[in-house]
């Protein structure tokens, strides 16, 4: 009985002790592009990824408060700082892996369309939906762009705040916002759901970079760094260019300061 | 304590005092006709008041949300007639919670008018009560001490609630509940500043489980 008890836990707890593959934490909005990206490196290598997703300041309090991860990719630099100051990451596989922009979206049926950050002020619009400031980044950079139009307190009651990115763009599909702040690549994987009214002027908010980095808790940072390597080849940046996102701004294997 | 957690603070208490008075109106009465009478249909509606207490607060969400959300099946109409939706709205979290906090209520509510002694009632009867003065002045005050227990547990069920809440209600900001906050805090890598919130449930939370408690015992003896 005792035997059976044991080996019963033993079943139940080994599956992923036993894994050999490495786990990346990831930021949401990378979803599609990362999934179709660790599939292709699992045909060509034969090693697997297994992904783990949300918004970046839940990833990065994840792995603070000590989450197995191998591999961390972010989108934007402010977590990478937070857990490079805690002193848990490799700083040489620093790298940006992408850079994105952020669009005005509105739900397709919507007869309104505000088609600047400044006529979101306007009384017709009445929610905006965008990431939580504090942990998501697209949330951060669309406070920026809010401040830079000076129309922050005039929609502080109407913002709706999304844990992660892709809850935003799931309140404005399901119409229940009159409006959102989202990246482009995510406008793109709603396809006719949503419709983009403008691109955010990249100039009044940080720049949105996704920065890769190992982990130095990880046992498998010599399988982590294959990955990321594998990520800023020409194979990999092909497919995450396929989602809309842009290339990183410089020489891509350069590790930054 | 700062302002924010004040605000916390008092929107918690509005959605759970709410919540909880919709529980009572909904399952007083129903407590009071099932442990009367029997009628067709009735372990099916019991059923659906008391199975909340096993389903994931996330389905209760879920299901709030595809009726009454903008593209629910009844929500589509709500939002094509009088532009409404129930979502991000104060009224979504306080059916919410109410949902989740009926069974608690209705429970000990049932309990308390089943074991009422019918001579107790019959007398009344002889008497002359009618059906009302019947319910209002002899079985609803030997319920009471079930009904309180109900209310009590109830409410702070209600005032806990967070996984039907953070769907339906959202995160809107400047207006979150308590456990919503936690969570939030939790996110940010803030645990320190959760600290406020999490003793204050804490403590509510013992203070109303002794309380029952002890009304449970000494009902016993």
């Amino acid at each position: 009985m005792k035997r059976s008890i044991a080996m019963i836990l033993a079943a139940l707890l080994s599956s992923a002790m036993y894994a050999e593959s490495i786990t990346v934490a990831a930021a949401i909005s990378l979803k599609d592009a990362l999934t179709r990206a660790s599939a292709q490196y699992k045909t060509e290598t034969g090693e697997s990824v297994e992904l783990n997703w949300g918004s970046s300041g839940q990833l990065a309090n994840q792995i603070l408060n000590g989450a197995p991860v191998d591999l961390f990719i972010s989108a934007a630099e402010k977590q990478i700082k937070d857990l490079s100051k805690a002193g848990i990451l490799v700083e040489t596989t620093r790298s940006i892996v992408a850079t994105n922009s952020l669009v005005l979206i509105v739900p397709s049926e919507s007869k309104a369309s505000p088609d600047s950050v400044k006529a979101l002020a306007d009384g017709r619009v009445t929610r905006i939906a965008i990431g939580e400031p504090e942990s998501v980044p697209a949330g951060r950079y669309a406070e920026q762009a809010f401040d830079h139009a000076g129309i922050a307190d005039a929609v502080r009651d109407k913002l709706i705040l999304g844990t992660n990115v892709r809850q935003v763009l799931d309140y404005v599909e399901r119409g229940e916002v009159s409006a959102g702040l989202v990246y482009a690549t995510d406008a793109k994987s709603a396809g006719d759901k949503v419709r983009v009214t403008c691109t955010v002027d990249a100039g009044v908010h940080e720049a949105i970079v996704y920065p890769a980095v190992v982990v130095k808790t990880s046992a498998k940072q010599e399988a982590a760094a294959r990955f990321l390597k594998y990520l800023l080849s020409k194979k990999g940046q092909a497919c995450l260019r396929e989602f809309g996102f842009a290339p990183p701004p410089e020489p891509t294997t350069k590790a930054i300061k | 304590m700062n302002s924010g957690l004040w605000l916390t603070l008092w929107l918690s208490l509005r959605i759970s005092v709410s919540a909880t008075l919709l529980a009572l109106v909904v399952a007083l009465p129903l407590a009071y006709i099932n442990a009367r009478s029997r009628y067709w249909g009735k372990s099916l509606l019991e059923g659906l008041i008391i199975v909340p207490m096993v389903l994931p607060p996330t389905v209760v969400g879920y299901l709030i949300i595809a009726s009454l959300g903008v593209k629910g099946w009844l929500g589509q109409y709500l939002h094509q007639w009088f532009s409404y939706s129930i979502l991000f709205r104060i009224e979504g979290a306080i059916l919410a919670a109410a949902i989740v906090a009926m069974p608690l209520l209705y429970l000990p509510t049932r309990a308390a008018f089943a074991a009422i002694e019918r001579d107790m009632e019959d007398v009344a009867r002889v008497m002359g009560a009618n059906r009302f003065q019947l319910f209002w002045h002899v079985s609803l005050p030997m319920a009471t001490r079930g009904l309180l227990s109900g209310v009590m547990l109830a409410f702070a069920r209600a005032l806990g609630e967070f996984g039907a809440t953070v769907m339906v209600f959202g995160i809107r900001m400047n207006q979150t509940t308590l456990p919503v906050s936690i969570y939030l805090d939790y996110e940010q890598g803030e645990m320190q500043k959760a600290l406020a919130a999490v003793s204050l449930l804490c403590f509510v939370s013992l203070a109303i489980t002794l309380l029952y408690n002890r009304s449970a015992l000494s009902r016993q003896g």
